[in-house]
């Protein structure tokens, strides 16, 4: 009994076409992302191979995810198909056996919602096999089969096992299909709950056994995978990940077993209300038929619009898919709010952009289910109900029907959005937060208005025309999600052609919604014509009644489209047509950008035409004297920029060339030279001079020119230029002198793909440099230690920021202008900046600290001036005296959210400390730390700089963190900098997990972030941990001393190193090697934690520990070596690891060590390396709870 | 006085079968029946009178709003109870009449409140008016759609087999409602119950295999039958035979036993008993007619 309706359910399905839809579908996703480098799922980057088993296990996790849609149905169909048909009471009847029945049906729709899913295998063994033509052969490896079937028994059968379960229990308790669909949603939303959990990374265990799908759960058990790991080894059953599996697998049996004994053949009863309306009665019911006189005019139009508005909106909103949708929704912000807007784990303040962001995140996905699902209902509801021949039949227009459908389908989406805004503003206040910006909130939800109201015409024109409600599903979800897609495979990159989109309007607090206005109006009134063609179209093939094929409808179609409609309809399409001309002008003639692909062959183009000057000498900036008028309402700038450059070459030059940017406009004036070249893009110029310019000898040269902002583009290109928050620095104003590096294409793949040789990141670490020490990484040879003088002009209620002393100020033609001049020769990088500031000021010994704020931001303006004042009191305490008369701190608005140190002046994201709470002094002090980071940079990068490198940012950025972690380290408990350390160690183990070539040691960085600060600052704090502070610093010092303002050659990783070495005792002189020089992790874990209590009252602990140390080459294979290191171990007396009973550091020459300790009271917990210090890929086993033996 | 005039009237389904073959046809003020078997067209003739379904051939004038043309102008003096009458979830009786009273264009609120509680208290809802319609019983939602039918002035009103699930009661002031307004339009009720017909209908039309068979009143449809019909009871093994033997109109089990009608100018034998022709042995003499034709 069970085989028959096992293989009749299969069987049935099969003939259908959905099965092989969503298998092709499935195969055509993931043929696309292997085959071609434009669609990425799941991510494979550098050296993992496109078909690694590592990139089919993410596809088939993530699909078995996306899939569960379609699972829905499966089960749906299954549980319900009889009682749809009615043929329930039949089938019942018939002596059938219960359990043959229910679980025949379950298992032949689990079996059909898995096929799907093979899809992965067919895509990405084909895509394989046919991409080895156009892509490189080292991206492809062998196929993976044990990956492949690995991941189906791993995620894709006991996915749908645990959510065909849930969802088969649902559709036979419920009897219908909008609560299985409603189920799958709570499925879903599990996972996003999980998925929040995890993002904090404390509770990451328990976010991987809650996670549903196992996704997170193989993230986790995959997160520090090297490349090499990630190509070779299949997803395995790791203990996290079985137990995972076992758990999500028993709940699903549980529920199934649980459905099954209460599903009985019976049809149930409904119940019977019985409860007694005490019903008004009508007052005064006509005895007649009342006379009533229809009318039909515009009035009725509105009514009858109303009326079907009311109707349909209320049909949504009350029903149980909108209810659970909104609930979770409300679950899911709730939750993210409450886990949200942290960095480092500290939190800002709930700022009403953030919440607003946070609110489009959240629920652009429901939006989405509620534009396509609601649409299929709102148009056939009707039909559904049986009772379209009543209202077909009725006097009413089409157009006022539809309308109103489409009004109510915007309408949903509003109290969705207008109840996430009311938790929103619950939260604000609930937070002691009582500065909410309504009107952020009403115009960001108006300005999102027009793309529901599209998306909606869209969607109801497709469910008209097609006629066939799921495939009207299918082709809507193809166009929101593939759409995209398509357009970055053929590269065709503009709003104009993808549905709805308009130049993005972020809010700042600073510019407020920016400068794109105007864009956005015309890309909205260009979408909205197109909506309502699309909707016109709509209205006209809308079938009243019974009107047969498509063709029968085209007819008719036909035969409506003549005067008025016609009339109606062509003059929306010419005027869409004039306003995407309008748009096209602005966006394409006007603003030419180009799409990524054009832009990689212009660079591409670039560097193999002016490569061959890189090596050509020419001259150095010296000095610079600008001029600058910023206009700031205009999006405007202005220049005339005196620059003196230098000879230091030991030739004479006779030509100079720049590299230029072609939307600037430029002039260059040299006495006695003469353009000589310039090419197509505008990206290159050759000046001769009339006389060489002889070793030594100076020449003044004037660049004038500027930025101007023409009409609107198709997404602003140049946020550095904005009413409120200009924030330039040199290299956008002025050309570069000779070939710019940086222009180069980086990806390996990228540059095969025009025939460029593949690109060392740095040039190789020298220990005896001659030449190549004489660029530094950060000017890159065009200067050594530049005078700077600026005047600089801006609107007359803006401030404008220069480096240096603020030599003058004055006021003309109501505009200020100031004079500023640098007090020391400094770096090249600097920054010119204009805004509406409040300043707050401070002095510390003759230094003016200026913090320059928005005034909505006075929150942490004072611990801001503390943190600068911190930072110069340590630093000027251990490397020397800073030389700049002013520290300032300088926001800009959050298009860029980074804070950034150029000399005395460091400009900081108004997205970051501004609005950071650090109303709680336990968390961690963010804002202190990155503005220790880049007062540390004052030292680290503005007196000495590393030579153009491997190694470099280590004498920059690791110091930095470094020096940052120690200003830290004067306010907090040592014990508590593991808090703030280990976002450190995560940050180097993930990145090493995505090199894209080979992972370097620290002291052959190549300006990697997750090495350079990551690993850096966990080196270098651990050094200073075992040698003490006191002998990392006078290495670092007496290295600046050596290095200090000094031009070329410039040091290397490995000059620190010999001023380090000298400084590090011989018990701790193999970390150098360890922790500079190799790649080296340890593995420590504590394996056993056990006390007795003594005669004496005391207690004896018990610790058995492992520690290894492991060395990585550069491909991410791991060898063990042996350990002969100094480990900490500790005991608390708490489970919280704060009240110390034990610590002392022990010399592990094994394995496998065992101390016996003895402390004063009942321990709680143990550890071995409690502070964190050493790398350790999992740091969890570390700690143990110690018990009582 | 309004006068429905259908000429000519074709329409073949993509399949072949032919619902409508040129039907011509006159209907005038009053209580019209149309019977016929399933799939007789009957409800293919409604949904094209109900501007629902187009024809391939020929005309549908109700006065002079050309039906197939105009169907607008004949929608606001319709009112239409289809076969299938369903009901929107989550909404109550009162709700739905009101929200269908304004697709008829009753847009003065006070009016469309009284009208719709004249009609609840017509087909018995009142006091459920608040209910949500969705948990009616069939009956109940049936006479919804009767209400439903009624709202507006409509002239012409086409009802699909309305009383199928009605129990007798409701049945009777079903009918008492249709004849308040049928006197002064045309109501068409298309239907397979012969009674329906014969107690409520002054002219009545019979169709099969999308031809209009029969046309006229039913008492001159009866007068036609007058002395052919012969009435026997026969064993039930014995049907067969006598089927073969003779002309049956119809057989029904009466206590046990078949009761035969059979169509004879004379008597067919002893056993049989001349009976007044009913409606139903027209129905049956017709279709059976069109079947052997």
């Amino acid at each position: 009994m069970f085989l028959t309706f096992f293989l009749t359910e299969i069987r049935s399905a099969l003939k259908q076409p959905m099965v092989w839809v969503f298998l092709v579908l499935i195969a055509l996703m993931v043929f696309g992302a292997t085959a071609s480098d434009n669609v990425v799922i799941g991510g494979t980057v550098g050296s993992v191979h496109k078909n690694a088993p590592h990139v089919i296990a993410m596809f088939t996790a993530i699909l078995s995810l996306i899939s569960l849609l379609i699972a829905t149905a499966f089960f749906n169909n299954a549980a319900l198909r009889d009682y749809q048909h009615q043929f329930n009471e039949i089938l019942y009847s018939t002596p059938l056996s219960k359990s043959g029945y229910y679980f025949g049906r379950f298992f032949g729709a689990l079996i059909l919602a898995c096929i799907p899913l093979i899809g992965v295998a067919l895509g990405s063994i084909i895509g394989a096999k046919v991409a080895v033509g156009w892509l490189d052969a080292d991206r492809i490896g062998p196929t993976p089969f044990e990956a492949i079937w690995k991941s189906f028994f791993i995620f894709v059968v006991p996915n749908m096992f645990f959510a065909g379960a849930i969802l088969f229990a649902i559709a036979n308790r419920w009897k219908s299909t909008v609560s299985s669909f409603a189920g799958a949603l709570i499925i879903l939303v599990g996972y996003g709950v999980s998925g929040t959990l995890l993002s904090d990374i404390d509770n990451e265990t328990t976010g991987a056994m809650l996670d549903t799908f196992g996704i997170r759960t193989y993230s986790i058990e995959s997160k520090y995978y090297t490349p090499i790991e990630k190509n070779t080894l299949s997803p395995g059953t790791g203990s996290l990940m079985l137990w995972n599996r076992l758990l999500w697998i028993g709940f699903g049996a549980l529920v199934l077993v649980s459905s099954y004994l209460s599903f009985s053949f019976r049809i149930k009863s409904s119940k019977a209300k019985k409860k007694k309306e005490t019903q008004k009665i009508v007052a005064n019911i006509p005895a007649e038929m009342p006379i009533v006189l229809p009318a039909f005019n515009t009035a009725t139009q509105w009514t009858q619009f109303a009326s079907f508005f009311t109707t349909n909106f209320l049909s949504i909103v009350k029903s149980t898919t909108f209810r659970i949708l909104l609930l979770f929704t409300g679950i899911l912000y709730t939750v993210s709010l409450i886990d949200g807007f942290e960095y480092f784990g500290l939190k800002s303040y709930p700022i009403t952009y953030k919440m607003v962001d946070s609110i489009e995140e959240n629920s652009i996905i429901f939006i989405m289910i509620i534009l396509v699902f609601f649409s299929g209902e709102v148009v056939w509801r009707d039909r559904m109900s049986h009772i379209q021949e009543v209202i077909d039949s009725s006097p009413h227009r089409s157009s006022g029907s539809l309308l109103a459908k489409l009004f109510s389908l915007v309408s949903v989406v509003l109290v969705l959005k207008l109840f996430m805004m009311l938790i929103g503003i619950l939260y604000q206040l609930l937070m002691g937060f009582t500065f909410i910006e309504l009107d952020v909130y009403i115009i960001s939800l108006l300005l999102e208005i027009p793309s529901y109201l599209i998306w909606a015409s869209v969607m109801i024109f497709l469910q008209v025309v097609i006629n066939q409600r799921y495939l009207a599903y299918f082709t809507s979800i193809l166009l929101l999600f593939f759409l995209d897609i398509l357009w970055e495979i053929l590269d065709i990159d503009t709003n104009m052609i993808d549905i709805g989109s308009t130049p993005s309007l972020p809010y700042s607090d600073m510019n407020g919604f920016g400068d794109g206005g105007w864009g956005t109006f015309w890309f909205t009134i260009y979408w909205t014509l197109f909506a309502s063609i699309l909707f016109y179209k709509a209205v006209l093939f809308w079938t009243r009644g019974y009107h047969g094929t498509f063709m029968d409808r085209l007819k008719n179609v036909k035969r409506s489209y003549r005067g008025k409609t016609a009339l109606v309809l062509t003059s929306l399409v010419v005027a869409w047509l004039v306003c995407g001309s309008f748009i096209y002008y602005n966006t394409q003639v006007l603003n030419t950008y180009r799409t990524a692909d054009e832009r990689e062959l212009v660079q591409a183009n670039y560097e193999k035409n002016f490569k061959k000057y890189q090596r050509v000498p020419q001259p150095k900036i010296a000095a610079a004297e600008y001029h600058i008028d910023i206009y700031p309402y205009e999006r405007r700038i202005d220049h005339r920029t005196v620059v003196t450059l230098i000879n230091n070459n030991r030739v004479a030059l006779d030509t100079l060339f720049f590299s230029t940017d072609p939307d600037w406009d430029l002039e260059i004036e040299i006495p006695g030279g003469t353009l000589v070249f310039t090419d197509e893009e505008g990206m290159f110029r050759k000046y001769a001079l009339g006389t060489p310019l002889d070793t030594n000898a100076k020449l003044e040269i004037v660049y004038t020119g500027g930025y101007k902002t023409k009409g609107f583009e198709n997404e602003v290109s140049f946020r550095s230029l904005v009413s409120n928050g200009t924030f330039i620095n040199n290299w956008d104003l002025l050309p570069m002198i000779g070939y710019n590096e940086r222009v180069e294409l980086e990806d390996k793949y990228d540059r095969l793909k025009h025939g460029l040789a593949e690109k060392a990141r740095m040039p190789k670490l020298q220990s005896a440099c001659a030449e190549d020490c004489n660029v530094n990484y950060l000017s890159e040879g065009r200067a050594d230690w530049v005078e700077v003088e600026t005047f600089i002009s801006t609107a007359g209620d803006q401030i404008a920021i220069a480096p240096g002393s603020l030599i003058k100020e004055w006021t003309e033609n109501d505009r200020n202008y100031y004079h500023y001049k640098v007090d020391h020769p400094s770096q090249d990088f600097y920054t010119f900046i204009s805004a509406r500031y409040e300043v707050f000021r401070q002095k510390w010994n003759d230094i003016n600290i200026e913090i320059y704020y928005d005034q909505k931001h006075a929150y942490n303006v004072e611990t801001m001036a503390e943190a600068v004042e911190k930072s110069l009191k340590y630093y000027t305490e251990n490397f020397g005296p800073y030389y700049h008369k002013q520290a300032r701190i300088i926001e800009f608005p959050r298009y860029s959210s980074f804070a950034q140190a150029f000399p005395g002046t460091m400009p900081y994201s108004e997205a970051l400390g501004y609005i950071a709470d650090l109303r709680d002094e336990d968390d961690n002090n963010v804002v202190l730390a990155i503005i220790a980071h880049e007062m540390a940079h004052q030292w680290w990068a503005h007196q000495e700089i590393g030579a153009k490198m491997q190694g470099a940012t280590m004498l920059s950025e690791s110091f930095a963190e470094y020096s940052s972690l120690m200003v830290m380290k004067q306010e907090k408990d040592e014990w508590s900098m593991h808090n703030f350390l280990k976002y450190d160690h995560n940050r180097y183990l993930r990145g090493r997990s995505s090199e894209t070539q080979h992972e370097l040691p620290l002291y052959k960085v190549e300006n990697q972030g997750h090495i350079h600060y990551g690993k850096g600052a966990v080196v270098l704090y651990g050094l200073q941990h075992y040698i003490g502070a006191d002998s990392v610093n006078a290495a670092l010092k007496s290295f600046l001393e050596a290095y200090r303002y000094q031009g070329p050659p410039y040091p290397t990783s490995l000059d620190f190193l010999a001023y380090l070495e000298p400084r590090v005792p011989d018990q701790y002189k193999h970390l150098i090697q360890d922790w500079f020089k190799e790649i080296t992790l340890y593995d420590n874990r504590l394996t056993e934690a056990t006390y007795t209590e003594k005669s004496d009252g005391k207690y004896d602990v018990v610790l058995e520990f492992e520690s290894r140390k492991l060395r990585a080459d550069t491909l991410g294979n791991e060898i063990e070596v042996p350990m002969n290191d100094w480990v900490e171990v500790a005991v608390f007396k708490d489970s919280e690891m704060k009240d110390v009973l034990y610590y002392d550091r022990i010399k592990m020459d094994e394995i496998k060590t065992a101390v016996t300790v003895s402390v004063d009271t009942i321990p709680a917990k143990a550890a071995v390396d409690p502070k964190q210090i050493l790398i350790d890929r999992v740091f969890d086993d570390n700690f143990k709870t110690v018990n009582e033996r | 006085m309004a006068t429905l005039k259908i000429e000519n009237l074709n329409k073949t389904y993509p399949n072949g079968v032919k619902a409508l073959d040129n039907i011509n046809i006159e209907i005038s003020n009053g209580m019209f029946g149309l019977l016929g078997p399933n799939g007789a067209g009957k409800s293919t003739l409604m949904r094209t009178l109900a501007t629902l379904q187009e024809a391939d051939s020929g005309t549908a004038f109700l006065n002079d709003i050309d039906i197939l043309k105009q169907p607008t102008e004949l929608r606001k003096v319709l009112g239409y109870l289809p076969q299938e009458f369903g009901v929107y979830p989550r909404i109550t009786a009162e709700q739905l009449l009101d929200h269908i009273a304004i697709l008829k264009g009753i847009t003065d609120r006070k009016e469309r409140k009284q009208l719709v509680a004249y009609l609840l208290d017509k087909v018995n809802l009142l006091d459920v008016r608040n209910k949500s319609v969705k948990g009616f019983s069939g009956g109940m939602k049936q006479r919804v759609g009767i209400a439903q039918a009624l709202i507006g002035k409509p002239q012409l009103i086409i009802v699909d087999e309305p009383t199928a699930g009605l129990d007798p009661g409701e049945r009777n002031r079903f009918h008492n409602l249709l004849a308040d307004v049928g006197s002064e339009v045309i109501v068409i009720l298309s239907t397979h119950i012969v009674d329906d017909v014969k107690e409520l209908c002054t002219n009545m039309a019979i169709m099969n295999l999308g031809r209009i068979v029969f046309h006229g009143k039913p008492q001159d449809a009866m007068d036609t039958l007058k002395g052919k019909v012969w009435q026997c009871s026969v064993e039930r093994d014995k049907l067969d035979d006598f089927k073969q033997q003779y002309k049956v109109i119809s057989d029904k089990m009466v206590a046990g036993k078949p009761l035969v009608h059979v169509l004879s100018d004379t008597n067919p034998g002893s056993d049989f008993r001349q009976v007044e022709p009913n409606l139903e042995d027209v129905f049956f003499t017709r279709i059976n007619e069109t079947v052997t034709a």
